[in-house]
């Protein structure tokens, strides 16, 4: 069995090489540069130590829940329910975040706990029932919704502690908390990824479902994973953006899934299933923030980023098909 | 077995879901209408997930209540689409008037029109339709966003840099505030708007913009015009990060909690308050007296009110 299971990994560690090698040829990580560049050039407030810093802010809440979804996306599955959770979550996370309360840490757990409940109900009614995850997520989506309103009552909820505000608006070390956050779990996600026996298994899951089970990997147990790692993400921007806001909004986070999916996609993340790196999920977060800000530091009016947005998409998509080896 | 159980599992929760929605209705077994029958008000809000909607609502239910109105509440959820079906279902039900809080200035229209073929009165509360209803209740938007721009005016001399953040594009409230902030900042010309961007009325997108108007303005911008508090919060909040808040003057709409305690501590410069109580009240009673054949107001317009620091106690509750 261990055998057959490796025989049947390797290639599969060999496909997402070559496309790490791929990615660094050509695709985003130019496009991302090219971008970078043309901003710099075409106006001097781009390049600038404090506006890098506010850029990468502004991306992380996306960054986190795009790095959920790529492990989702991998397994060939999709998570709708990312914008509802933050919702949930953060809302969760004010609830115990008023001053004199308790203390910082009980927020932050009970928001998280809530996220990795919330996933990982997602996760079981995937697992157990044969209904797709687009449409799993879709109704958890709106129970998501529902949940946050019927949580906060409808009204924010504001008045939170100053320990609290500190995790998405304090500084540590004249960098922001929400860029440290970032590149922790950017890390984190990185090696569950690449160097553990998990990681490997969301590749084969979503390579091949049915070749991945004949080697003996439980499916159900890499999709509740998946789900309920992306719901703990989630948590973490949901709390991030209560944070950062200094209110729990039960209407935040609406469309965000969207947003994080996109990063997937543009960062080299196939919809498909089996291929998909965080460095590619990271710069395609980059890529949306960069051009928002640029557009914004323009003055260009939001119509138009939408449509640049989704050209963007569009191109990155075709510029992997086309890239593709053809067989 | 596994799926039977989960079906189970599927039903028992819809079932309760079924049983919680159904206790949203308020009923009051107190007074009644003259032949003996209680009056029965069905009211189809803008969205219940916006506070001020809300706030509206929970006075027009406080009211019901206390005049033994049996009141059915739906939520439109921002579609006009199902508005005008809700709209339907209530005249299929035979309610004695609708309130109607709009989606949409043309496409809540129908609902109106339907409404009074069947001739039940319909009351539009809060935003307009094209077509005329029975009678409106609610505040001039343009009005709020001349109070607005004219306190910048003259907090700033009628001379310097504005930025305005709009609420989502195309909306009647967005349109009209920004209709009222122009008509303003006509009349003083050395006052300019350097940039105006949407912020979705929501305030982590405001900020951001924010954000990034200070990289590209930095202290050239002396006032920001948001067209609702969250977003002003949002703009406050960045204005505050970069340590600018105490230069530049901020001013919002709606008055919402968040935003007379921002106006107390003086971060954020002034809100225009409306009236939402007093919107929800007049529209049921206003509901109530056409139903019950009394002479009523074919408009009601509620005023708004300037707040600053200087007022903001006798708004808060």
């Amino acid at each position: 069995m261990k055998n057959a299971l490796d025989t049947y990994l390797k290639p599969v560690r060999e496909s997402y090489n070559t496309r790490v090698r791929r990615l660094g040829k050509v695709g985003i990580v130019i496009a991302f540069i090219l971008i970078c560049l043309a901003l710099s050039l075409i106006t001097p407030r781009f390049l600038t130590v404090s506006n890098l810093m506010i850029v990468v802010t502004q991306v992380s809440i996306n960054a986190l829940l795009a790095f959920g979804v790529t492990f989702v996306i991998i397994t060939g599955g999709i998570d709708l329910s990312l914008g509802s959770m933050v919702a949930v979550t953060g809302v969760v996370a004010a609830t115990f975040a008023h001053p004199d309360t308790y203390p910082v840490a009980v927020p932050i757990l009970a928001g998280l706990a809530s996220g990795l409940l919330f996933g990982a109900f997602n996760g079981f009614v995937i697992t157990r029932s044969k209904v797709p995850p687009f449409i799993v997520t879709l109704g958890t989506m709106t129970i998501g919704r529902g949940l946050a309103l019927i949580l906060s009552k409808g009204r924010p909820i504001s008045n939170l502690s100053d320990s609290f505000n500190f995790i998405g608006g304090g500084q540590l070390l004249g960098v922001p908390m929400p860029i440290i956050i970032l590149i922790l779990l950017f890390i984190v996600c990185a090696v569950i990824l690449n160097k553990t026996v998990l990681g490997r298994y969301m590749y084969a899951v979503g390579g091949n479902e049915q070749a991945a089970k004949a080697s003996g990997i439980r499916l159900s147990t890499v999709k509740m994973a998946v789900y309920t790692m992306s719901g703990g993400l989630a948590a973490l921007a949901g709390i991030v953006l209560t944070s950062r806001i200094t209110t729990g909004q039960p209407n935040a986070g609406a469309g965000f899934e969207l947003d994080a999916i996109a990063a997937a996609i543009i960062g080299g993340t196939s919809t498909s299933g089996g291929t998909g790196t965080m460095t590619g999920t990271l710069i395609g977060a980059l890529l949306i923030g960069v051009i928002s800000n640029g557009l914004d530091l323009l003055n260009v009016s939001s119509y138009y980023q939408q449509v640049v947005m989704g050209i963007i998409i569009i191109g990155a998509v075709v510029l992997d098909s086309v890239n593709q080896p053809k067989n | 077995m596994k799926r039977s159980s989960l079906t189970v599992f599927s039903l028992t929760l819809s079932f309760v879901a079924l049983v919680t929605a159904c206790n949203q209705s308020t009923t009051s077994e107190t007074s009644q209408k003259g032949d003996g029958k209680k009056l029965v008000i069905g009211a189809t809000m803008l969205s219940m997930q916006n506070e001020f909607i809300v706030n509206v609502h929970d006075e027009i239910a406080k009211k019901a209540g206390e005049a033994g109105v049996e009141l059915i509440t739906v939520d439109a959820e921002r579609s006009a689409l199902k508005q005008v079906e809700q709209v339907e279902s209530f005249i299929a039900q035979k309610v004695d008037a609708i309130i109607m809080n709009p989606c949409e200035v043309e496409a809540s229209s129908p609902a109106v029109t339907k409404a009074l073929a069947a001739k039940i009165p319909i009351i539009n509360v809060n935003s307009e339709t094209s077509v005329k209803p029975s009678a409106f209740v609610g505040s001039d938007d343009v009005e709020s966003a001349r109070i607005a721009m004219k306190f910048i005016a003259d907090k700033l001399g009628g001379k310097g840099n504005v930025v305005m953040i709009h609420g989502y594009m195309g909306q009647a409230a967005q349109i009209k505030r920004e209709q009222g902030a122009r008509e303003i900042l006509k009349q003083y010309p050395n006052l300019k708007l350097i940039a105006h961007q949407t912020g979705e009325w929501d305030r982590a997108k405001a900020m951001s913009l924010m954000e990034n108007w200070i990289q590209s303005y930095g202290s050239d911008i002396n006032a920001v015009f948001a067209h609702n508090d969250e977003m002003g919060l949002g703009a406050v909040k960045a204005l505050t990060d970069a340590g600018l808040k105490n230069k530049v003057v901020v001013v919002s709409i709606d008055a919402i909690p968040d935003g007379l305690q921002a106006v107390q501590k003086g971060t954020l410069d002034a809100t225009v308050f409306q009236n939402a109580e007093q919107q929800g009240a007049k529209a049921i009673e206003t509901a109530v007296k056409i139903a019950n054949g009394q002479p009523y107001e074919k408009e009601v317009l509620i005023p708004f009110q300037l707040v600053t620091k200087a007022n903001v106690a006798q708004f808060m509750k």
